[in-house]
C-alpha cells in the first residue's frame, strides 16, 4: 500500500493518476478533512477506483495520523502550503511533517519519498551557467529567500535528521519547476506582471521545467527502485527551454502581453535599491528582491537530471516540444 | 529594553517588526512551544535568544516587556508566570477568554505592580486617532450615534489555515472567529462612547452554509450588534461576506459626521449643504469629492514620505505603552478599558448564542 500526501494538489493529483492507471498500485491518499473526492473522481472519468482510499486526517492529529499509516510500505510525502506567511507555512508544512516523520518511525514504513523543491538548492553560490544537480549544497541562508524556499528548506533538513538519527529510509526529490495544465507557464523564473506590464527577468536563462507527468513518475520511481534510501534527485525535463523562448511562444499561442526586458544587471541594482528602501524605512515597501534572491533565481544556470536517468531508469515520458503545446494550447483555450 | 515574545504564529511577526523601530527597545528572545515556529522567527530576525520553555526563557534573559501572542486560552496563564518573573506584559487580542480571566489578570497586574497594555492597536491607527482629536475638540458636536463594521475574510491568510483545520485552536474559542476580531470595533466604539455600562443586543449568523460536519461549521461568521452607552447607540457590524474587506467606524454627532476607514487610512467629513434642492445635491457631491481629494493628497505625500506602514497603529500603542512603563506617560490604554472590551464582548457572544436558533440564515443560503 502506498500513502500519497497532497494528492488533491496539482502534482499529487498526478501522482495519483499514474499510481493507479499506469502502475496498477493501491493506495491511499490522505486529505485535509472535509476535503470532497470529486477531485479524485474527476480523474477517473467521474468514477473512484477501488484502489483508492480517501483518508481524511490532520497533520496535527496523531492519532489519525497513526491509523493512516498503517498498513502502508512506502510514503510519498507531497503535502505543502505553497502559499500564505512563514509561520503558517513552517505550521502546515514542517510541524505537519515531523508528525508524519515520527509515525513513519514507529510503523517502520519501508520507504519515505520526500517531495523537496529546487528552493532548497544553495543556487545562488553557484557561478554564472554553472551547474546545479544533486550535489549542489543546500542554501546557506534560506531565510534570505522567499517563504517557500525558507520552509521546505526547513522541511527537508528535518527529514535528514530523521534519516541520520532515527533511521527513517528516505528519497528526496527536487522538482524544479513544475508545469501544465491549468498552471501558468510564465512561472516567476521568467517574469513578473507589475501594474499591467511584464517584466521579462529570465532572458536567456535556461528554466528548470519539469512537466506534471514527468515529475510524478519521477517521484513514483523513487518510491519504488530499491536501495536508493538516503539518495537525492533533481526533477527536470530535457530539452530546457530559455524564459524568451517561452515569453516569445506565449506571445504567439496565447496572447500579446506587454513585456519589458529586465537585464540581471540591472535587476541586481534594483534589489539592492529594494533592500536599501526598506531599511531606510524600516519596511514600508517588503524586500521583494535581494541581491541573493536574484542570483539564486535568475544568474543563469544549467541543470542536470542524469541521476535519476541512471539510478531510476527514468526518462520524461511527454517530450518538451509536447508538454509546451499541451500547456500553452490549454493556456490559449482558457 | 529587553523585550520577549511567546508565541511565534503570524502575528508576532508584526510585533517583532513594529518593536524594532523603536530605539531604546530590542527583541532579545523568541518562545513557542514549537521548536520550529521559535525557530523560524529568531532565525528570519536574527534574535539572539530562541526558547520553547516560556520560565527558562524568563530567567535566563530576564525581559523587561514580554509580548505575548499565543492564543487566547493561554493569555491569563502566560501572562501571570511573566509578571511573577517581573516582565511587564503586552497581551495580543482578544485580551483573554471572558471577564473573569481578565479580572483575574488585572488584579494579579496591580498585586505584583506590573502593567499590562492589551493589544486593541485599532485605536491608535492614524485615521482614528484623527478622528478621536475631532471628537475631543468638539467639531461632531456630542456624539449621537456609532456605525463600526470589520470585515474578514475566511479565505485570507489566516483564514485559510483555521478553515482547513477542524482542531485549530480557534474553533475552541467560545465565540469562534467573531470572538478573535471584534475586540477591534469594539474598542473604536467604545473610545467615543461615555463612559458607564453598555446595554448590549446581539444576533449571530452562519450564512456560509454547513460544509464540514466538524468545528468549521459551528462558528457564527456574521455579528450584528447594538450597543447603548448613556445617550449614545451604536451598530456593531462583523461580516465574512462583505466585499471589500475593510474596517471603518463612522461617528454621527450634532454638527457633523465622520468616517475614519481603517484600510485606506482616510477620514471623511460630512457637513451637509445650505444650497436649495437640486443645488444641494450637486454641493454635496462637490463636498464628497473635496473630502476624497484631500485624503488622496494627503495619502500620496505620506506614500512618498514612507509613512504609511500597515501597522502604524501597532507600533503607536506599543511605543506607548514602552514609555508609560518608564513612567513618561499615562498607560495608552488603562487597563480598566481591558475589562471594559471583554465585558461588552462576552455580552455579545452570550446573546449570540442566546438567540442562535432565531437566526434567521440558519441553514445556509
Amino acid at each position: 500500500m502506498i500513502l500519497v500526501t497532497g494528492g488533491a494538489g496539482f502534482l499529487g493529483k498526478e501522482v495519483v493518476r499514474l499510481l493507479v492507471s499506469q502502475y496498477q498500485q493501491s493506495i491511499r491518499c490522505l486529505v485535509r478533512p472535509g476535503t470532497s473526492d470529486s477531485v479524485f473522481k474527476d480523474l477517473f472519468g467521474g468514477e473512484l477506483p477501488g484502489s483508492i482510499e480517501i483518508f481524511p486526517a490532520s497533520f496535527n492529529d496523531l492519532e489519525s495520523l497513526r491509523k493512516a499509516i498503517q498498513g502502508v510500505d512506502i510514503v510519498l510525502h507531497l503535502a505543502a502550503s505553497l502559499t500564505g506567511s512563514v509561520p503558517a507555512q513552517i505550521s502546515n508544512t514542517v510541524v505537519g511533517s515531523e508528525n508524519l516523520f515520527n509515525v513513519c518511525v514507529e510503523e517502520k514504513v519501508s520507504r519515505l519519498v520526500l517531495c523537496s523543491s529546487f528552493g532548497v538548492i544553495g543556487a545562488s553560490q553557484i557561478s554564472r551557467n554553472g551547474l546545479i544537480d544533486e550535489f549542489t549544497p543546500m542554501e546557506e541562508h534560506p531565510e534570505f529567500r522567499d517563504p517557500y524556499s525558507f520552509t521546505k528548506h526547513m522541511q527537508e533538513q528535518l527529514a535528514w535528521q530523521f534519516y541520520h538519527e532515527k533511521q527513517l529510509p528516505i528519497v528526496v526529490v527536487r522538482p524544479g519547476v513544475v508545469f501544465g495544465p491549468p498552471v501558468d507557464i510564465l512561472s516567476s523564473r521568467v517574469g513578473l506582471s507589475l501594474f499591467g506590464m511584464f517584466l521579462h527577468i529570465g532572458g536567456g536563462n535556461l528554466i528548470p521545467l519539469t512537466y506534471k507527468t514527468n515529475c510524478a513518475d519521477l517521484i513514483i520511481k523513487a518510491g519504488l527502485v530499491s536501495d536508493i534510501e538516503g539518495e537525492i534527485f533533481c526533477a527536470v525535463d530535457d530539452d530546457l527551454p530559455s524564459s524568451s523562448y517561452l515569453l516569445s511562444r506565449y506571445k504567439k499561442e496565447v496572447k500579446r502581453i506587454m513585456s519589458i526586458r529586465i537585464p540581471y544587471i540591472l535587476l541586481r541594482q534594483l534589489a539592492k535599491l529594494n533592500v536599501w528602501y526598506s531599511v531606510k524605512t524600516q519596511g514600508h515597501l517588503p524586500t521583494v528582491f535581494t541581491p541573493y534572491k536574484v542570483d539564486a533565481m535568475w544568474k543563469g544556470h544549467r541543470f542536470s537530471n542524469k541521476k535519476a536517468k541512471e539510478l531510476l531508469c527514468w526518462h520524461p515520458i511527454v517530450s518538451m516540444r509536447e508538454s509546451l503545446g499541451k500547456t500553452l494550447g490549454h493556456e490559449a483555450q482558457s | 529594553m529587553k523585550i520577549a515574545i511567546i508565541g511565534c504564529g503570524q502575528i508576532a511577526d508584526a510585533h517583532i517588526q513594529e518593536v524594532s523601530k523603536i530605539a531604546n527597545a530590542k527583541v532579545l528572545a523568541v518562545c513557542d512551544s514549537n521548536r520550529f515556529m521559535a525557530k523560524q522567527a529568531a532565525l528570519r530576525f536574527a534574535i539572539p535568544g530562541c526558547y520553547t520553555d516560556v520560565r527558562t526563557m524568563l530567567v535566563e534573559v530576564k525581559p523587561d516587556v514580554v509580548h505575548i501572542t499565543t492564543p487566547p486560552a493561554s493569555h491569563l496563564s502566560l501572562a501571570k508566570i511573566c509578571m511573577e518573573n517581573g516582565a511587564h506584559v503586552f497581551i495580543e487580542k482578544p485580551f483573554t477568554l471572558n471577564l473573569p480571566e481578565a479580572e483575574e489578570l488585572i488584579d494579579f497586574a496591580k498585586k505584583k505592580g506590573c502593567l499590562v497594555c492589551a493589544g486593541h492597536n485599532y485605536t491608535f491607527d492614524p485615521a482614528y486617532q484623527r478622528l478621536l482629536d475631532m471628537h475631543n475638540e468638539g467639531k461632531l458636536g456630542e456624539v449621537t450615534h456609532i456605525d463600526a463594521a470589520m470585515g474578514y475574510n475566511l479565505k485570507g491568510p489566516f483564514g485559510s489555515i483555521f478553515m482547513g483545520d477542524p482542531r485549530h485552536w480557534l474553533h475552541r474559542l467560545p465565540g469562534g472567529v467573531a470572538q478573535n476580531n471584534i475586540s477591534h470595533p469594539i474598542s473604536l466604539i467604545l473610545g467615543l462612547m461615555p463612559a458607564g455600562n453598555v446595554l448590549v443586543k446581539a444576533l449571530g449568523f452562519r450564512v456560509r452554509g454547513e460544509r464540514y460536519n466538524d468545528a468549521r461549521d459551528a462558528f457564527f461568521d456574521e455579528v450584528r450588534a447594538v450597543l447603548v452607552a448613556g445617550h449614545v447607540t451604536a451598530n456593531l457590524v462583523f461580516s465574512c461576506r462583505s466585499r471589500p474587506v475593510q474596517t471603518f467606524v463612522h461617528a454621527y454627532g450634532a454638527r457633523c459626521a465622520a468616517i475614519a476607514c481603517l484600510e485606506s487610512r482616510t477620514v471623511r467629513i460630512t457637513q451637509g449643504v445650505r444650497m436649495p434642492g437640486p443645488f444641494g445635491k450637486v454641493q454635496w457631491a462637490a463636498q464628497d469629492a473635496k473630502e476624497a481629494g484631500r485624503e488622496f493628497f494627503r495619502n500620496f505625500k505620506k506614500i512618498l514620505g514612507a509613512r504609511l506602514h500597515y501597522f502604524a497603529g501597532m507600533e503607536s500603542l506599543i511605543r506607548q505603552f514602552y514609555a508609560a512603563i518608564e513612567g513618561k506617560q499615562e498607560m495608552p490604554i488603562p487597563m480598566t478599558e481591558a475589562l471594559r472590551v471583554t465585558s461588552v464582548m462576552d455580552a455579545i457572544i452570550n446573546e449570540c448564542k442566546a438567540n442562535d436558533d432565531k437566526g434567521c440564515f440558519r441553514g445556509g443560503v
